[in-house]
């Protein structure tokens, strides 16, 4: 187990992410939990798993990750974890992903029978990691003792609220998004924008965050995420396509980093000259929205207040229509995007619960989104930002502005 | 010289004794580790093992026996007829392990990186004059 640096301004206390699982576990009384989704393995390994893995963690004792096997040697020199913990599948007799972590549990563990958490459910985008349907019926074959038990939330309850250093490594991830987007802005200004595309867009950006020292643009998500004209006008900033920017058009600039596994997001937006009347009063509209709603943060607060307070100050505007529903949405580390909050027991399951209470310390993603599609313009703010008892810290420092490039 | 009978106590000892002789610590890189061979469907009609261990690259135990013998870091189940192909290079060790003719339990990536030294100890057994 790593020694806890508190002189290091971005340690994390494995030990006591280990041993709240664990606490988490007993209650239920679960044997080993069995963990494949990415952001099970950021939260414990404190190290970048992209290849599919699997982690597994008894009752008591250290975690043991099951990866392929061609990136053993990277993670092992990446994580606090040692040679008997990280262990490679591959495809060999014994050798492959259910007989190697069979073996492992009923014979290096020692537990041959009890109760298996695993992890399934459903997200937004493909890469989350669940126990697939084939995996699941495998185990279940080959672990005949043992009852499977959904227990992801253990994890998101344990990884919900943030201690100081992730905080400080999404405050450097913020850091770095605003390299990004300073980069981004040099490159269109002045005509820079001519003839350039939206993929070419984010790869001027990607380069700027690496050299601040970025890691990934997020390999789960759409990386960079551009979007030009018409597209904006949909509310969308997804991934990039070959399409040219054209004047008159509104950008949306999704820009994302990677420190230490902390995800840097910020998405800001421009009007490329000559921008309407109509586009000025849409972009002055959005502005004051994600003001108003950074403003309103603070613990105590619902995601359904939230929306409630915004959709009551856009009618104010006029433009209630063009904002869509919702203003945040869930962040943690590497693999953790999505929903807010950590209940399994929601309105709607896997979607953010409107209910949910925020707490001091938990980070959200600010996300708002306008949709004016008859002006072929739209907008979207992303910030991450960490909820405090009176109010809300943005992590990147980036203006909040839309301006408009010539 | 007569030969010796695969697996046999004598075939076991002439195998420490090279063993002991060839491999060095320096040559095995202080390697700390064990495995134990486990032979299905002998001729015998038994259950056959072959363990070796090294400590800080040191030959601490070379045996042959009937039934699964001494837990190892590894193990590594075939039946007899593979084991004895792959001592006469007439098989190799990756090809049966892909091809799911031997079966591999323990940490994967650490056999990977051993690999090279069992790969040592295996051409020493491999000049042990052999009856199969």
């Amino acid at each position: 187990m790593p020694e806890y640096n508190s002189n290091d301004p971005y340690a994390v206390d494995i030990d006591k992410r280990i041993s709240d699982i664990q606490s988490a576990m007993h209650e239920r009384d679960i044997d080993v939990y069995l963990g494949s989704r990415i952001r099970t393995m950021s939260f414990i390994t404190d190290a970048f798993v992209p290849w599919r893995s699997y982690i597994v963690i008894p009752a008591e004792g250290l975690p043991t990750i099951f990866t392929f096997v061609i990136d053993c040697a990277r993670l092992l020199s990446e994580t606090w974890m040692d040679e008997d913990h990280v262990r490679g599948y591959f495809g060999a007799g014994g050798a492959e992903q259910i007989d190697t972590i069979q073996y492992f549990i009923e014979e290096e563990l020692d537990i041959k029978k009890g109760r298996l958490g695993y992890e399934t459910g459903m997200a937004t985008y493909t890469a989350e990691g669940w126990l697939t349907h084939y995996e699941f019926e495998r185990f279940s074959e080959a672990l005949p003792g043992f009852e499977f038990i959904n227990a992801h939330d253990i994890v998101d309850g344990a990884s919900l609220i943030k201690d100081e250093g992730t905080i400080n490594r999404f405050r450097e991830a913020g850091r770095i998004v605003d390299a990004g987007q300073r980069a981004a802005r040099e490159a269109i200004e002045n005509g820079g924008w001519k003839g350039m595309t939206e993929t070419e867009l984010g790869g001027i950006a990607a380069l700027a965050m690496r050299r601040e020292g970025s890691v990934s643009e997020w390999n789960f998500a759409g990386l960079n995420e551009i979007s030009s004209g018409w597209r904006t006008g949909l509310g969308a900033c997804t991934p990039p396509t070959t399409k040219e920017f054209a004047a008159g058009e509104a950008l949306m600039f999704d820009l994302h980093a990677m420190f230490k596994l902390a995800l840097g997001d910020h998405s800001h937006n421009y009007l490329l000259t000559p921008a309407t009347e109509r586009q000025r009063w849409h972009a002055d509209n959005f502005v004051a929205c994600v003001q108003f709603v950074a403003d309103s943060y603070r613990a105590g607060t619902t995601p359904g207040d939230l929306i409630t307070e915004c959709g009551k100050f856009a009618e104010e505007r006029g433009c209630a229509d063009f904002i869509l529903p919702g203003v945040e949405h869930g962040i943690g580390l590497f693999g953790d995007e999505w929903r807010v909050g950590a209940s399994m027991d929601v309105p709607i399951p896997y979607w953010t619960d409107p209910d949910h209470v925020y707490q001091e310390n938990e980070m959200v993603i600010l996300a708002m989104q306008y949709a004016a599609a008859e002006d072929d313009v739209g907008f979207r703010y992303e910030n991450p930002i960490v909820i405090k008892k009176d109010g809300c810290e943005l992590t990147s420092k980036y203006p909040l502005a839309i301006e408009e490039i010539s | 010289m007569a030969n010796f009978l695969y697996l046999s106590p004598e075939w076991a000892e002439e195998g420490h004794k090279r063993a002991v002789a060839e491999l060095t610590p320096e040559k095995l890189h202080h390697v700390t580790s064990s495995m134990t061979n486990i032979y299905k469907n002998c001729p015998d009609g038994k259950e056959h093992y072959f363990h070796v261990a090294f400590e800080d690259g040191k030959v601490k135990a070379f045996e042959t026996g009937e039934g699964e013998g001494p837990k190892g870091e590894f193990k590594i189940i075939a039946d007899y007829e593979t084991f004895a192909k792959i001592s006469r290079a007439e098989l190799g060790a990756v090809r049966a392990l892909t091809s799911r003719k031997l079966t591999l339990r323990g940490n994967m990536a650490k056999a990977l990186r051993l690999a090279p030294l069992v790969d040592k100890l295996n051409k020493i057994l491999a000049g042990i004059p052999t009856d199969f």
